[in-house]
């Protein structure tokens, strides 16, 4: 800018005289590089010696160590493997040697973590309410159930034996559609879908998301 | 909390934890502080597995918690992950200067993380229970474990303290007491481990061995600059130091020389006792200002200058990196640029004597390394537009230590990708070599016939032991690399520290 307001006309930031100066005369201009700048550029020297003395081999020895004393304990946290379908005749001993470390949980002193890490924080999330624990929802349950039992006698009543175990199916069948299809009547709001865990799905789902605040 | 601190604790933490660690720890580096839910989101992997992570991260002291209200976020401590480097130091320190039990005691607590005193000492005789020449008994590593308590070199944890209402934990540093273990209770514990109640944890107190390897550089500093018994002057000075002064002290209290004599004279060292006065001339004086006379009161004073020590020491460092990074040339540059606090170019040219032109691009050079800064100074009466501003070079030492740093942080980072590199590539060779030496391992112990163990031994062809043998020298020579670095790292650490 600086250039402009002195209407020299020339379009480098520095005049001649600066340029003089800084010790870069006419036509000395090295040529423009394009290429980027090696990734591993050369040493211009060659780098000091490292001293290797019975000092520093005791402390690679102990590195070496502890690194795979780490490997070996639970601290070292392995992915689920996932297979790709085929199998080997060595995956048994590795499958052993996962099992190994499997079930090992790192040995902290729990009292000092927050619940949510510590090994039983699964079974401590709060308990989500039940819909049996209202007495109204037991009565009309009961009377539901009632209600079919007196539909299945019929049925069955009438039934021959020969057809019996796939009516019984299909009863059941029926039955549980009903019971499907009372509970979703049941309030109208997805409260009632069945929120039963069994924990099953806590490995690959995290399920609790809305539980956690959002920022 | 910089990008190339952020790549090496990432590297660190896989090669010490393994990728899931280090993907977690990667996220908390970057966000600072959350919650498990948000590093289940950002990083895409299972809630358990997160929460190993964490578990890992927390009880090597890799990371911490706060809690606000019933919300639990975590945060990585990245200086701690750094001193995983360091932990073969701690171990060489201990053995040098306590013995083979200090060292296990050490090294089971650094495995262990947090440990109480009994299970510790229980797991470590029983490990080498059968090992005749080590000959371990209880009662030494008792001993030996309450010397360590007594030197601060091991600490009690921090205790969790619950708020009524609250099941989050809140962790208090207590007071380290020393504690008084029953031979005759570890016996029994050592017949049967399970049932050990000892509730009191310790773990290991780092500032302590750094106080050691302060202590270790500037004796040897005295020692390489003036004689042994001026290094060993400088040692019963800074013993006097820890009794008086907060060990980190910028500077030190005033130490009466009668002190000194009195300690003298409990060394078997006659030189040092009788030339004791001389030495702490020729220490004041030529000791580049390590100590400095503080009183002549009671037969003369000294202090120890911790910080002065640090920025000498700091300075050697730099001038190390830039010789060897631009050559001696350039030093010869940095170095006069800092003797003369502001200096304009053209006195650089003038005092470096060197050419005009290579001397400039030297400059540029380490301006553009960031090892010294410009000061532009205008003056602002003349307007002719051939007038030059005034550029004043200078050191800005802090800023100059900072850019070390990064590139120990960098080359850190670059040797422990080149050593995994180095590691993947021959992974193959490297398995074979593994079990060929478990296998061998177990024919010694049947005591099989050397035939068949060198049958064994020959599975690895002539080209693969060469191989190996390459592998293995370079790696330990990527070892030795990050042991050596640590060391810069610690001195610039130190500097640092100091306000």
């Amino acid at each position: 800018m600086a250039g402009r307001g002195r209407g020299r006309g020339s379009n480098t930031s520095l005049t001649q005289e600066q340029m003089q100066a800084l010790g870069i005369a006419r036509g000395d201009n090295a040529p423009q590089i394009l290429a980027p700048p090696p990734l591993f550029p050369k040493l211009e020297t060659k780098p000091l010696p490292l001293n290797s003395d019975a000092a520093t081999d005791y402390m690679v020895i102990v590195k070496d160590q502890f690194i795979e004393y780490l490997h070996e304990s639970p601290a070292y946290v392995k992915a689920n493997r996932e297979t790709d379908g085929i199998e080997r005749y060595s995956d048994k001993y590795k499958l052993l040697a996962l099992d190994a470390n499997k079930g090992r949980v790192l040995d902290c002193v729990w009292a000092n973590f927050p619940p949510e890490l510590r090994p039983q924080a699964s079974r401590m999330r709060p308990s989500r309410k039940r819909k049996l624990d209202d007495s109204k929802d037991i009565e009309k349950r009961l009377q539901l159930l009632e209600k079919k039992e007196t539909q299945e006698n019929t049925n069955e009543m009438m039934a021959t034996a020969g057809d019996d175990n796939k009516k019984q199916d299909d009863i059941d069948e029926d039955l549980e559609d009903e019971e499907e299809q009372e509970d979703e009547i049941d309030d109208g709001t997805d409260y009632a879908n069945n929120y039963f865990d069994n924990g099953e799905d806590y490995e690959d789902e995290d399920d609790n998301l809305d539980d956690d605040p959002v920022y | 909390m910089s990008h190339q601190l952020g790549r090496l604790v990432a590297q660190i933490l896989q090669r010490y934890c393994g990728e899931i660690v280090e993907k977690v720890g990667n996220d908390l580096f970057m966000y600072g502080s959350k919650p498990i839910a948000m590093i289940v989101k950002s990083t895409g992997l299972p809630r358990t597995q997160v929460i190993e992570s964490l578990r890992t991260l927390m009880k090597f002291d890799l990371a911490m918690f706060e809690a606000t209200g019933p919300h639990v976020d975590y945060r990585l401590l990245p200086e701690n992950v750094l001193l995983l480097i360091r932990y073969p130091r701690y171990l060489l320190q201990m053995k040098s200067k306590y013995g083979t039990e200090a060292e296990l005691i050490i090294e089971e607590l650094l495995q262990q993380a947090t440990c109480s005193a009994t299970l510790l000492l229980v797991t470590i005789a029983n490990k080498y229970k059968d090992d005749k020449d080590k000959n371990l008994t209880i009662v030494t590593l008792k001993d030996t474990f309450i010397s360590l308590a007594t030197a601060a070199y091991i600490q009690q944890a921090p205790v969790a303290e619950i708020k009524e209402g609250s099941e989050i934990p809140n962790l208090v540093q207590v007071a380290t007491i020393v504690p008084d273990l029953d031979t005759r209770a570890l016996m029994q514990a050592m017949a049967n481990p399970v049932d050990i109640k000892d509730n009191i944890y310790w773990k290991v107190n780092y500032d302590r061995f750094h106080q050691d390897f302060r202590d270790d550089i500037m004796i040897k500093a005295m020692t390489r600059r003036i004689d042994d018994t001026a290094g060993e002057v400088m040692r019963l000075l800074l013993q006097q130091m820890y009794l008086s002064s907060a060990a980190w002290a910028e500077e030190s209290n005033a130490i009466p020389v009668t002190d000194l004599r009195e300690s003298s004279r409990l060394t078997d060292k006659i030189l040092l006792h009788h030339h004791l006065e001389h030495y702490l001339k020729v220490m004041e004086e030529n000791g580049a200002g390590f100590i400095r006379r503080a009183g002549d009161a009671g037969g003369g004073q000294y202090c120890v200058q911790a910080k002065v020590a640090a920025k000498l020491l700091v300075e050697d460092v730099l001038d190390h990196v830039v010789t060897e990074r631009l050559g001696s040339k350039a030093a010869r540059i940095f170095r006069l640029i800092r003797a003369k606090k502001y200096v304009e170019e053209e006195d650089i040219q003038k005092n470096a004597m060197l050419p005009n032109k290579e001397c400039k691009q030297l400059t540029y050079k380490l301006l553009e390394e960031h090892f010294i800064s410009v000061q532009p100074m205008r003056k602002s009466q003349q307007v002719s537009g051939t007038q030059k501003g005034i550029y004043l070079y200078h050191v800005k030492l802090f800023e100059a230590v900072h850019v070390c740093r990064e590139m120990c942080y960098a080359s850190l980072h670059n040797l422990s990708r080149a050593r995994r590199q180095l590691v993947s590539e021959h992974g193959r060779a490297l398995d074979k070599q593994r079990r060929v030496r478990t296998i061998v391992h177990g024919m010694r112990m049947r005591s099989e016939t050397e035939e068949s163990i060198n049958d064994v031994l020959e599975t690895l062809t002539p080209p693969e032991v060469n191989l190996l043998a390459q592998v293995e020298k370079q790696l330990k020579q990527l070892s030795t690399a990050e042991l050596e670095l640590d060391r810069n790292l610690f001195i610039l650490n130190w500097y640092l520290h100091y306000p």
